[in-house]
């Protein structure tokens, strides 16, 4: 049986895999945002086994663009989860699939909101606060708290090779908040200054680790040695529930020319240019992980992930949920 | 390519023991005119360089108290064989501290360093020419860069190298079997003035318990600080990080704030090489009095001097 998807949904899963769609906040809602529309146009047989084999591979289409991203399987198995739960025909399959999209892009939309008020009222008052790279949670909770009137100053990171410290700084600055760039390789020397850090997450463990852009375990770091408080904010999608498996986050590798031009590269053969893009902080250098569920201590990550993706949990045990088996199906 | 490299800040700088050589050799050529005027002018210009540009360098620093105080002594009798003297002398002492740095790596270790330093990269190159098998990590270095310039250094010794950004330090942390770093000042606790990014560094080896050693000859070591002086560290703005085409596209009450120095405690190195030998950076005020004689050695400001030798009768 071929594929005939909805133009829409190939330009969303395009969009996710060559990154004109990126942030794992926007990534996810375009992933709930193609099932919706998958399941609004389907045209096959009026049988709900069919209807369900046709939404699995909308799923599989759309995890396979970015696998590194625990954003964006999470999302699909939040929506793909409803029909589980849902009896009937087609017809109810197909409302069901839409209401539980419509909630996820609607509570993923809330959860910036939530996350920057509980955020705030963590911060101390007078603070000066260090944020590294580029996260929309994090600035969320820092303007918050900005409106609230307790933040003196915060210093952003340039963020090498990127520069998305760039971002965060002009999104401050429109805020009024006032702000300073620092290089990242001056983080120490500027922790004596700094009362909390708040950063963001890509990807959290069942253990409580952090995956986040490279350069945040080594902040984490610097502050647990100053003894400064650190904070992570993160929606609860960024939860990885394959990790509770023992499955290990893998760290993407990026190119040189990020770092250096191709001219240097080619002039410099015994120098080889690495570029993790993300790293791991462990949980005993990260004081709490703020989610819009509430402020949990990174150790118990497990309860997010047992209470939102309980029933993913399950089906990764068994092995139901597996790249393996997404493979296969592509082989049909 | 540097053009492409410049948006990003890069620029060539020199290392605290080249600015002592090119120091000498800027006195050489104002002596060779045997006019003391010009000597003291070109000394003067020099202090007041040092002072507003690299106030912690101490091998410029520690080299013109000296000459000062040749020049208020002798005035020109002697000076071209004293500057000569003076020049081998540091030369000296650098590649002795980088061999005695050498002597604690061993073969098929694997090196993360920062910056660019010249006893660092002497390290480097004896470790090359006694045959030692190794790996070096280097930082980019930012403000600045200059890390590049190590990288480039190790390509053409034929050392496996590899550039990583500041960030990636604890990432590839686990790798590596010893920290290697120079320094631009040593203060008599054991606390090491280096490139901004060296405490982070020294800290994340900690961490992982990877050892850190400091190259620097005692032309490096701080007497100020004997009597509590404090270093001075300059601070930069944006024009370190970035060229003005790419300030422009970023808002215009855009601030950056681009620290050139750290301070790295000593509890943080395990050792420092001297061409005295390798010691704890606690040990400093022993090795100190055991080179002066006593302590705490006697100095004269450095404005001080200037200020005579621009006085003085001839």
């Amino acid at each position: 049986m071929s594929l005939e998807l909805d133009k829409r949904i190939l330009e969303i899963a395009d969009g996710i895999k060559t990154m004109r769609i990126r942030g794992a906040g926007k990534i996810a809602r375009a992933a709930a945002e193609a099932l919706k529309i998958a399941a609004q146009t389907y045209k096959g047989p009026r049988e709900p086994v069919e209807f369900r084999r046709y939404m699995d591979r909308v799923a599989e289409l759309l995890i396979s663009t970015r696998p590194t991203a625990v954003s964006l399987p999470n999302a699909v198995y939040y929506v793909m989860y409803i029909l589980e739960k849902t009896e009937g025909g087609v017809d109810e399959l197909v409302d069901a699939v839409v209401r539980r999209a419509d909630e996820f892009i609607e509570s993923s939309l809330q959860a910036v909101k939530r996350i920057g008020e509980i955020g705030a009222r963590r911060i101390k008052s007078g603070a000066t606060v260090l944020t590294h790279c580029h996260s929309s949670v994090a600035v969320s909770v820092i303007k918050t708290a900005y409106e609230m009137g307790k933040i003196e100053k915060v210093y952003s990171t340039e963020t090498r090779p990127f520069y998305q410290g760039r971002i965060t700084t002009r999104q401050l600055l429109e805020a009024g908040v006032p702000v300073i760039q620092i290089p990242d390789s001056s983080v120490r020397y500027i922790m004596h200054e700094i009362d909390q850090v708040v950063v963001g997450a890509d990807t959290i463990a069942s253990n409580g680790a952090v995956v986040n852009k490279v350069g945040t375990s080594q902040i984490a770091l610097a502050a647990h040695e100053a003894r400064v408080r650190v904070f992570v904010a993160a929606e609860t999608y960024k939860f990885s529930p394959m990790t509770v498996i023992g499955e290990l986050v893998q760290i993407e590798f990026r190119p040189e020319t990020e770092i250096v031009p191709r001219d240097w590269i080619d002039k410099h053969p015994n120098v080889k240019v690495l570029n993790p893009a993300f790293d791991v902080t462990p949980p005993e250098y990260i004081d709490a992980i703020i989610t819009e569920e509430g402020v949990i201590p990174p150790q118990a990550a497990i309860l997010i992930l047992l209470e939102k993706f309980g029933w993913a949990l399950e089906k990764i045990k068994h092995g139901v949920i597996h790249r393996v088996e997404f493979e296969e199906s592509l082989h049909e | 390519m540097y053009d492409e490299l410049s948006k990003h800040g890069y620029s060539r700088r020199e290392t605290g023991t080249t600015l002592v050589f090119t120091g000498i050799d800027k006195l050489r050529v104002a002596a060779s005119t045997g006019d003391f005027r010009k000597v003291a002018t070109t000394y003067n210009e020099l202090v007041k360089y040092v002072k507003e540009h690299r106030p912690a360098s101490m091998g410029i620093i520690n080299a013109l108290r000296m000459i000062g105080e040749y020049l208020l002594e002798n005035k020109l009798k002697g000076f071209t064989d004293y500057l000569d003297k003076l020049y081998k002398k540091y030369d000296r002492d650098c590649w002795e501290a980088a061999r005695i740095a050498a002597n604690r790596i061993v073969d098929g270790d694997v090196l993360m360093t920062i910056s660019n330093s010249l006893c660092v990269r002497r390290v480097f190159k004896i470790l090359v020419d006694q045959g030692k098998r190794f790996e070096v990590y280097v930082l980019e270095s930012r403000p600045g860069m200059e890390g590049l310039d190590t990288a480039s250094y190790l390509n053409d010794l034929g050392v496996k190298t590899y550039l990583i950004v500041d960030s990636a330090a604890r990432f590839f942390m686990k790798n590596c079997k010893r920290v290697v770093v120079g320094a631009e000042a040593i203060a008599i606790n054991g606390a090491v003035v280096g490139k901004v990014g060296t405490s982070l560094l020294s800290l994340i080896a900690h961490e992982a318990r990877v050892r850190v050693f400091v190259v620097a000859p005692l032309y490096k070591f701080s007497p100020e600080t004997i009597h509590g002086e404090l270093l001075k560290l300059p601070e930069g703005d944006w024009r370190l990080l970035m060229s003005p085409d790419v300030r422009e596209k970023l808002p215009e009450n855009y601030r950056a704030k681009a620290p050139i120095y750290d301070v790295t405690p000593a509890n943080l190195i395990d050792a420092i090489a001297t061409e005295y030998g390798l010691f704890a950076p606690q040990a400093v005020p022993v090795v100190i009095k055991q080179v002066y004689g006593v302590f705490p050695p006697k100095l004269m400001d450095l404005d001080e001097i200037a200020g005579k030798l621009m006085g003085m009768e001839v």
